[in-house]
């Protein structure tokens, strides 16, 4: 369990390519990713993007959707036609999140400015760690679903609904929880191991005890059956079968 | 202005409306052209009839005139007497007992032209209208002398009658009913004059209500149709200036997201963990500002579909995360109420409320029951409260009801117009009253089917 790490990139040296025509954001953000490890590469717009990806392997590409020319939705839609490359969206539309991710363009994340640059390393990591695991596939809309016991979860909308499609509220610890077990179920993960999938975020936070979280999200989830299991000194287990895909 | 209970004002608020004070326009001008025309129309019958009684006296008198002259002088009187009956008595004499003059002159002058008129034998001889000795003064009492070929006299005293009247209750039934249907028409009249203005302030309280324009037809009466147009230009001017300055706000606060996002990156660059986390928590504050903002701005349009959510898990979560933070806060009632809804515009509601009960209040209570469709959350706190006159202002945006505690408790008082807002656009309401021990309690109730049932 000890090798398991949240936060380090599976692949070691990931190859990140940012695209965002503000200069400013595409240096701190490249100059953030490479004291976080990873190999960046940027481009200001799609011609540079496209230069970019037939010189190198990428593994990840961070791209704005407020683009001068081709849009990052139209880009997204453009690269999805022969490529699985995660994408993770920026965008200043916050609000206009939802309606952007019906358009189904092929993103695997989405993330509104101003965004916390931590959250960008999480949101990062937690795609890299789905992909790379080559559990998923690229199709549009297949790989973003997640099942257990009728129950699902939209990590693109991030979005949880219960058996009888009521939508269950989530905290965000709440949901980097689910998503800590629901990448590895039936599989024994440690306290610490936990603690660090939650505060990747906020790492100057409070540390609140991952028993009070996992206590929070028992209460949402666990309506009719158990499903997050204590093992006593060692950690937590959840139970039920994980698929992925669409309904 | 108000004139309590003065007779103006108690007259003023009976003829209010327009069509009452067209009413009583067309009510005062019926009467009057009645009053008028009745008058003429009584004038003229009088006459009428006082033409008639004077042929009819003429005719009378002219027959006793004949009879008694063919009689010899001797059989005269009781020929006379015989005539005599009704408002007439004659005698025969050899003077004439009238006297022209007296008090009555022009009155007895004008009958005598009268009779002459009707009948020109009566004047041949001699006629002399005059008082009655018997009453001078009384003009109905009138003693007519004729003076007949042989210079004898035929007096006959009359009782001059007045025509009788035409007074009928005929008359007055017509002008009420005449006067009735008058009403009745210009009420339908003035209903349909005023119909269009009735439509002008529904339509200013749409456009007040929503802000969206509401056309008005632009057709009736002249100056109704210009009416409408510039009200129809007045409210596109003002949705274009609302919309403008919207814009602009919404452009300025978009933009703004940019160079927060910078800062952010460029503060993880901060050794100092204390200056970091400070100028982060600025930042954090700036950036609900904005969100805040944009969240006013943007109103009803939301790109979020109404869905099943689970109001308690929403409510657990915002609970959660303020106590993560510090705030006190509990929750109880109900372990799942489901309502049809839009998940994070409830959870920025609840939030916005949630977080003020803390800021204001110390602590929020939060309790949730079911009653019949509705779910109601009630939010308590140990606060100072809102004073019933301020809790209506309290929830217009930009309203803060403590400008002294802004500093430090950061908003600008869009929490409460945002929530109200949300509540609002899922049919629910939220009230403000005072808590059981004191401080401030905000009741909000959502129907479960989001209002699509009501």
């Amino acid at each position: 369990m000890a090798d398991v790490s949240p936060n380090a990139p599976v692949a070691p040296m990931a190859t990140i390519l940012v695209v965002d025509d503000d200069g400013e954001i595409l240096g701190l953000v490249a100059r953030f990713l490479r004291a976080n490890a990873f190999e960046v590469l940027t481009a200001r717009n799609g011609t540079e993007m496209a230069a970019c990806l037939k010189g190198a392997a990428v593994d990840l590409i961070v791209l704005d959707l407020m683009l001068p020319g081709a849009s990052g939705l139209d880009l997204c839609r453009e690269l999805r036609r022969n490529s699985a490359t995660p994408v993770v969206m920026l965008t200043a539309k916050g609000d206009e999140i939802d309606r952007i991710i019906g358009l189904e363009v092929g993103a695997d994340d989405y993330l509104a400015k101003p965004f916390n640059p931590r959250e960008l390393l999480a949101r990062i990591s937690a795609v890299l760690r789905r992909t790379q695991a080559g559990r998923v596939h690229p199709a549009t809309g297949a790989r973003r679903m997640l099942h257990f016991s009728g129950w699902q979860l939209d990590t693109l909308k991030r979005e949880l609904t219960d058996p009888r499609g009521v939508v269950v509220d989530l905290s965000t610890g709440e949901y980097d929880l689910l998503m800590a077990f629901l990448d590895a179920p039936q599989r024994v993960l440690s306290r610490e191991f936990l603690l660090d999938a939650t505060r990747i975020r906020a790492p100057d936070a409070f540390d609140r005890s991952i028993d009070v979280q996992i206590s929070r999200l028992r209460r949402k989830i666990e309506v009719e059956q158990e499903m997050i299991k204590t093992i006593r000194g060692a950690g937590y287990i959840f139970t039920p079968d994980v698929t992925r895909g669409q309904a | 202005m108000t004139e309590v209970g003065g007779p103006i004002a108690r007259w003023r608020a009976l003829v209010d409306g327009l069509a009452a004070r067209t009413i009583l326009i067309v009510l005062v001008g019926i009467g009057a052209i009645h009053l008028v025309s009745l008058w003429t129309y009584r004038h003229a019958l009088s006459q009428q009839a006082e033409l008639a009684s004077d042929v009819r006296l003429a005719d009378q008198l002219l027959g006793i005139k004949r009879a008694v002259m063919r009689e010899p002088q001797s059989a005269r009187e009781s020929v006379a007497h015989d005539l005599s009956g009704g408002p007439l008595e004659a005698h025969w004499s050899r003077t004439e007992h009238a006297t022209p003059g007296g008090p009555g002159a022009g009155h007895w002058d004008g009958l005598a032209q009268r009779l002459k008129q009707a009948a020109p034998e009566l004047g041949d001889d001699g006629l002399i209208i005059g008082a009655n000795r018997r009453a001078p003064d009384d003009p109905h009492l009138a003693l007519v002398s004729m003076r007949l070929p042989d210079d004898t006299w035929l007096n006959v005293s009359i009782v001059t009658v007045t025509p009788r009247s035409v007074e009928g209750h005929g008359t007055l039934l017509s002008t009420t009913l005449m006067a009735i249907g008058a009403v009745l028409v210009s009420m339908l009249m003035v209903r349909w004059l005023t119909r269009p203005l009735s439509t002008f302030a529904e339509a200013a309280k749409t456009f007040s209500g929503s802000g969206a324009p509401v056309a008005v037809p632009e057709d009736g009466p002249r100056e109704l149709r210009d009416l409408a147009s510039a009200f129809n230009e007045m409210q596109r001017r003002i949705a274009r200036l609302v919309e403008d300055r919207t814009q602009a706000l919404a452009a300025v606060s978009h933009d703004l997201k940019t160079p927060i996002t910078r800062l952010r990156f460029r503060a993880e660059d901060i050794t100092d963990a204390a200056l970091r986390s400070a100028i982060t928590a600025d930042l954090s504050e700036m950036e609900r500002m904005l969100d805040q903002t944009l969240a006013y701005l943007r109103g009803e349009r939301t790109d979020e579909r109404m869905q099943p959510v689970d109001l308690v898990a929403i409510l657990a979560t915002v609970c959660a995360d303020i106590s993560d933070d510090g705030g006190a806060t509990t929750l109880t009632g109900a372990g799942s109420a489901v309502i049809s809804g839009r998940r994070l515009s409830l959870k920025r509601a609840f939030g916005n409320l949630i977080e003020n009960a803390v800021k204001y209040g110390y602590r929020a209570d939060v309790s949730v029951t079911e009653v019949g469709g509705t779910v109601v959350v009630a939010v308590a706190d140990a606060g100072p409260g809102i004073r019933p006159e301020d809790r209506e202002r309290a929830l217009a945006p930009f309203v803060r009801l403590e400008p002294s505690r802004n500093q430090d408790t950061g908003g600008f008082g869009l929490g409460l117009t945002i929530a109200y807002a949300i509540v609002a656009s899922h049919a629910g309401t939220l009230t403000l009253a005072d808590g059981v021990d004191g401080g401030l309690l905000v009741t909000v109730c959502l129907p479960r089917d989001g209002g699509a049932g009501a």
